[in-house]
């Protein structure tokens, strides 16, 4: 299981959990059991997220591996200037 | 300072990485060829002209565009019904032309193509359009009061539990953080907590938006205009004009500037419609007041922050609460603000909330690091003040708590290598730091935190005949960008920087580009020019072992050289990238490098700024005396434009620290929409910007780049408000600091004092 | 809209007085051009004076200068006499936007534009200059206080042009100064601004002072108590203050985005009191 943090507007797509623990081996699984966890996580899904994986910003990038031990938090879609 | 073990990228020896060759587009912009927006004609053309209007909210009754049509030199006019409902860029439809109601001065309610630009302003005049005025609201503070004038029915708060039955204007609640601060708080020594505002700032772009839309009648369309992010704007006009994306292609014209503010559209779908229902060529340009009440700003925000400490200055709990107005759509940049906000700072407690609002002006537009100046401002006044009631020297204070590899962010993540400590210790060291003070000068220090992206990104480079490299980049330059681009490329293929030419491409020529934003260009594109170049080299070598007949594996890429690698692979002569080159057709066929990909690996940058400033106590005027700042650039490709973005970000912050501010009148009008009264700094206002340069190299690029566009915003409010505050012996938590409010803040405390 | 370059006065002012709709005189046009471009004005005629011999000279007369109506920021700046004798006035002009501005931009444009706001007319009026004016009628001679009668109006009649402004002669250990507050440091519209001007005797005691304030009033002003409270005196802190004081009273400012009432009340002192110390270390020379 990969403990997942959700950050922000994430978190109220997701139903307001603050972390989630799926079995998932990449980015996308990790999207697709929140998904079918809180449907309402689809459509935020579908417009982007970014992903920290052990520190590192991952923005809409699926086959990153996670792995157990994988710090990943899920942050909104990040935007620059 | 850098610990190379620590830091393993920064071993490598740069030959043309870090040197300052004049910039490919330099002599073009200083003789004035460059093309920019509103340079681009075609013949036939039309000018296109848009009606706005002057209601800060209203029903959008009627449009009545026939008179319009009866002008002669009139060729089309365009309103909301030409345009089809969207429900994916819903806001972004209503923003480029009113729909059911106009929601701030400057809305635009209609377009017209006309013969010259003098027929098609008349025809503006002769739109009659009929409006049901409403009440509005202009602050943010306001817009959050129940029974505030209401823009959208249908807004629900989100992220609010129990979600809300009723309407408001607040688009949604987020929250970040860890720990307990009210544990926090109750171990401090010490606690400050302050309210802020910050006015609505403008990027300032010198460029108003342009563009020239030309449609053919088999439903191709081109468009060439001013933006940072070509193939978004195509993306969103396609979607806008029920088209398909490889039907139009986009061209990006050189850029008078954009800091954010050109990463949306604004008048090309409106062009282009105009366009296809006349057949000819339609060109629009803004006048800089449609650039003001029109295009985006930044939001303005007010916010609470709380932090509390140990005598020692360890901080044990930061808190705060930021409300930010992105104008009449949702989407303003609080989240970014809440996540930056204690970003320098290793806390085990502290929370951030945001509240996303809207009001009655135009949608806020990205203004680097959308989000952090303000909240920065807020927080980093705070740590100010923490530090004079701790008599702890401010960055001793910074030092004590700040933020380093292995500690946890306070937008979540563990931080991976970063640079703060070092430009903290950069600023100690500087001469700057002991320099004596005149009469009513005081010195202000501020840190600053912001992201940097990677995202979609699309390189080809191709060598040529005679030995040189054409490089394409799909990533509009806004800041020096083909010149580095060309420095990495040289370095990778071991060439002259002169022998490289990079051009930004169209949107037809190249994969998918993101935007340049998020200070991701150098990065993003430069690690694509990195791979694109190592992929050519690939080819050279097995060219060079063909014509060698040796194994591919046996030969190297040493200094711009082919060359066997090793005693084992036979002894040749090497042969230089122009020796390859100038067989490649007999060899096999042209040879170019390219690389497509999302790329990851963005290192964040982080700035302290340190400023002096001297206020006259007599009219409250703050005038910046000296000003250096520091940031970590992780390797500086081309230190002149690194150097640029961190005075152009200190200039900038200037501006917003001291006058930039939208003036609204009662009814909701802007009432200075042009530079004489919304105030950016001219030359004169602003000392020599000094910079210093801090390289902790990102391990996630192979030179060690990290994006420095947008941090250097960051931390300059915060530090002109500091020392203003140091100056006036008064504590500013208001920005603009202008003359009026600071010459009333500077009486009301003579009273108080004499009292 | 039709564009007209006389070359003679009598010319001017016949295509002036003859013109049916609306008329202007164009002069640096660094107003004119502006208002026109934005959409503010839309005359039938405009009739540029540049071409006026006459009105591009500057003339020594009676011991002062008369400065014609299309002689430009930064020619008046280069005007070694003019300098001399009234520091104040050039100073204030000069302060008019920016090198490009001052390359176009004149005194009588400054004056006829009537903003409350003009940089040199405070100059101006504590320099107690007259304006040339002719029109339809023939020549009339007016305080240049009386030019402006509110934010963009004028006293001028149809037909009417300003052709010259007269800098009097003055006494020996006179001198002025003008000062405007702005928040940047150029390319700004005055907030506040203050000209005072003084002649002292051979002991340094103040015996002729005037003081006059800009960007307070619908009006520049003149401020007599401000004058009142300097004669007799050596500019010492006492009087300064209560220099301050009459500038400050005399002040009926407005709150707009450029400034508040208090503020420009409280500014318009400030300025006035360093404007006259100025003006009073150019007389002692
Ligand atoms: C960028 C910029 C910066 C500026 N900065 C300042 C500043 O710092 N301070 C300041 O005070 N002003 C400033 N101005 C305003 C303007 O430059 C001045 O008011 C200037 O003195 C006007 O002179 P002009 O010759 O250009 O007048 P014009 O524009 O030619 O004329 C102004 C008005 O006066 C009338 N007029 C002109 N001459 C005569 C005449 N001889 N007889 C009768 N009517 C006449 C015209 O019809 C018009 O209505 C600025 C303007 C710009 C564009």
């Amino acid at each position: 299981m990969v403990k997942v943090v959700l950050w922000g507007s994430v978190r109220a797509a997701a139903g307001g959990a603050e972390t989630v623990e799926v079995e998932a081996k990449n980015v996308r699984q990790i999207l697709d059991r929140i998904g079918e966890l809180h449907p309402g996580f689809k459509d935020r899904y579908d417009e982007g997220v970014t992903v920290s994986i052990d520190g590192q910003i991952y923005v809409d990038d699926w086959f990153q591996p996670v792995t157990e031990d994988s710090e990943v938090y899920l942050l909104p879609y990040l935007e620059g200037g | 300072m850098l610990d190379k073990t620590k830091d393993p990228v920064a071993e490598r020896d740069f030959k043309v990485v870090g040197t300052r060759p004049v910039r490919p587009d330099g002599v073009d912009k200083v003789t004035g060829r460059a093309r920019f927006g509103a340079d681009i004609s075609a013949p036939g053309m039309l000018v296109g002209k848009v009606k706005r209007s002057p209601h800060a909210h209203a029903k959008l009754v009627s449009i009545d565009t026939e008179k319009a049509l009866a002008l002669p030199g009139v060729k089309a006019v365009v309103t909301r019904d030409d345009f089809a409902e969207n429900k994916k860029q819903c806001d972004v439809l209503r923003n480029i032309m009113a729909r059911e109601k106009v929601l701030y001065d400057g809305h635009a309610v209609a377009a017209v193509a006309a013969t010259s630009a003098t027929v098609a302003r008349k025809a503006l005049k002769l739109i009659e359009v009929e409006y049901d005025v409403l009440p509005h609201v202009i602050d943010v503070d306001e817009a959050m009061k129940p029974g505030a004038p209401l823009l959208h029915d249908d807004m629900i708060t989100k992220g609010v539990d129990p979600e809300p039955e009723t309407a408001s204007n607040i688009a949604q609640r987020y929250e970040f953080g860890h720990g307990d601060v009210e544990k926090g708080f109750a171990e401090a020594d010490v606690v400050v907590e302050r309210d802020f505002k910050t006015a609505a700032a403008h990027q300032g772009y010198i460029e108003p938006h342009a563009c020239l839309a030309s449609f053919t009648p088999d439903g191709q369309g081109e468009l060439w205009c001013c933006t940072q992010g070509h193939y978004a704007i195509r993306g969103f006009c396609a979607d806008l004009l029920g088209m398909d994306i490889s039907k139009l292609r986009v061209t990006a014209s050189e850029i008078g500037g954009g800091f954010g503010g050109k990463t949306t559209v604004f008048l090309e779908p409106l062009a282009l419609a105009l366009s296809r229902k006349t057949g000819r060529p339609v060109k629009m340009v803004m006048s800089r007041e449609e650039v003001f009440r029109a295009s985006g700003p930044t939001a303005s925000t007010s916010s609470r922050v709380k932090v509390g400490a140990t005598k020692d200055g360890k901080i044990t709990a930061g808190e705060a609460e930021f409300r930010y107005q992105g104008g009449a759509f949702k989407g303003s940049p609080v989240q970014f603000g809440a996540m930056c906000a204690f970003a320098c700072y290793a806390l085990e407690n502290v929370k951030t909330v945001g509240y996303d609002v809207v009001t009655n002006r135009p949608k806020q537009a990205a203004y680097r690091a959308p989000g952090a100046p303000m909240a920065a401002f807020a927080v980093e006044s705070v740590i100010e003040e923490l530090a004079v009631e701790l008599s702890i020297d401010p960055v001793e204070l910074r030092l004590i708590n700040a933020a380093e590899e292995g500690d946890q962010s306070s937008f979540g993540p563990t931080f991976p290598r970063i640079g703060l400590v070092e430009t903290l210790e950069a600023t100690k060291a500087h001469e700057h730091f002991s320099a004596p003070l005149g009469p009513n000068q005081g010195r202000g220090i501020a840190s600053g935190y912001w992201f940097n992206f990677g995202g979609a990104t699309s390189v080809s480079l191709n060598i040529q005949p005679d030995g040189t490299v054409a490089l394409a980049v799909g990533t509009p330059d806004i800041g020096g960008s083909r010149a580095s681009m060309s420095l990495m490329a040289a370095e990778e293929l071991g060439i002259a920087y002169e022998k490289v030419k990079a051009i930004v491409a169209d949107t037809a020529s190249l994969g998918y580009n993101e935007v340049s934003h998020g200070s991701r260009v150098t990065f993003a594109s430069g690690l694509a020019t990195i791979e694109a170049a190592r992929n050519a080299k690939k080819i050279l070598c097995a060219r060079a072992a063909k014509m060698w007949e040796i194994p591919e594996e046996a030969v190297e890429w040493v200094d711009g050289h082919a060359r066997p690698a090793g005693a084992n692979a036979g002894d040749f002569e090497p042969m230089s990238l122009a020796d390859i080159a100038k067989v490649a057709e007999q060899t096999g066929g042209p040879i170019s490098g390219h690389q497509e990909h999302n790329a990851s690996g963005a290192g964040a940058s982080f700035a302290t700024h340190m400023v002096d400033v001297e206020v006259d106590p007599e009219t409250g005027r703050a005038h910046v005396v000296r000003y250096t700042a520091v940031q970590d650039a992780g390797k500086a490709i081309h230190p002149s434009y690194v150097e640029g973005q961190f005075q152009g970000g200190a200039a900038q912050g200037v501006g917003w620290a001291l006058n930039e501010e939208y003036i609204y009148n009662d009814d909701g009008r802007l009432e200075n929409p042009g530079f004489l009264d919304y105030r950016i700094p001219v030359c004169s206002d602003l000392p020599m910007l000094d910079t210093v340069i801090v390289e902790v190299p990102n391990p996630g690029h192979p030179y060690g780049v990290r994006g420095v566009g947008e941090t250097g915003i960051v931390p300059p409010m915060a530090a002109i408000a500091n020392a203003v505050s140091a100056a006036a012996g008064v504590r500013m938590t208001e920005l603009p600091m202008s003359p009026p409010k600071l010459l009333k803040a500077i009486n009301a405390k003579k009273a108080n004092g004499s009292a | 809209m039709q564009y007209e370059a006389p070359q003679t006065l009598d010319a001017a002012v016949a295509l002036l007085a003859d013109a049916r709709g609306a008329a202007r005189v164009l002069a640096g046009g660094t107003d004119l051009l502006v208002q026109l471009r934005s959409g503010a004005i839309e005359p039938d005629l405009v009739v540029d004076i540049k071409r006026i011999d006459e009105l591009k000279k500057i003339t020594a007369e009676d011991g002062g200068y008369r400065i014609g109506a299309a002689v430009s920021g930064a020619e008046l700046g280069e005007h070694e006499g003019v300098r001399a004798l009234w520091p104040g006035v050039v100073e204030a002009t000069e302060l008019i936007g920016s090198t490009q501005v001052q390359g176009r931009a004149t005194m009588a444009g400054n004056l006829c534009n009537a903003s409350p706001a003009a940089d040199s007319v405070p100059a101006m009026v504590a320099a107690d200059a007259t304006a040339r004016i002719v029109g339809p009628d023939g020549v009339r001679d007016t305080s240049v206080r009386d030019v402006a009668t509110g934010p963009g109006q004028t006293s001028l009649g149809r037909g009417e042009i300003v052709v010259s402004i007269f800098l009097p002669a003055r006494p020996a250990r006179s001198g002025d100064a003008y000062l405007r507050f702005i928040p940047r440091t150029e390319m700004d519209i005055a907030v506040v601004g203050a000209a005072v001007s003084v002649s002292l005797d051979d002991e340094g005691t103040c015996v002729a002072a005037r003081v006059s304030l800009g960007a307070v009033a619908a009006r520049v002003l003149l401020v007599d108590e401000g004058a009142r409270v300097l004669i007799g005196t050596k500019l010492d802190d006492d009087a300064l203050q209560a220099l301050a004081a009459a500038a400050s009273a005399a002040c009926s400012p407005i709150n707009d985005k450029r400034g508040t009432i208090e503020f420009r009340t409280d500014v318009a002192g400030v300025l006035a009191r360093r404007a006259a110390q100025t003006a009073f270390e150019r007389a002692k020379g």
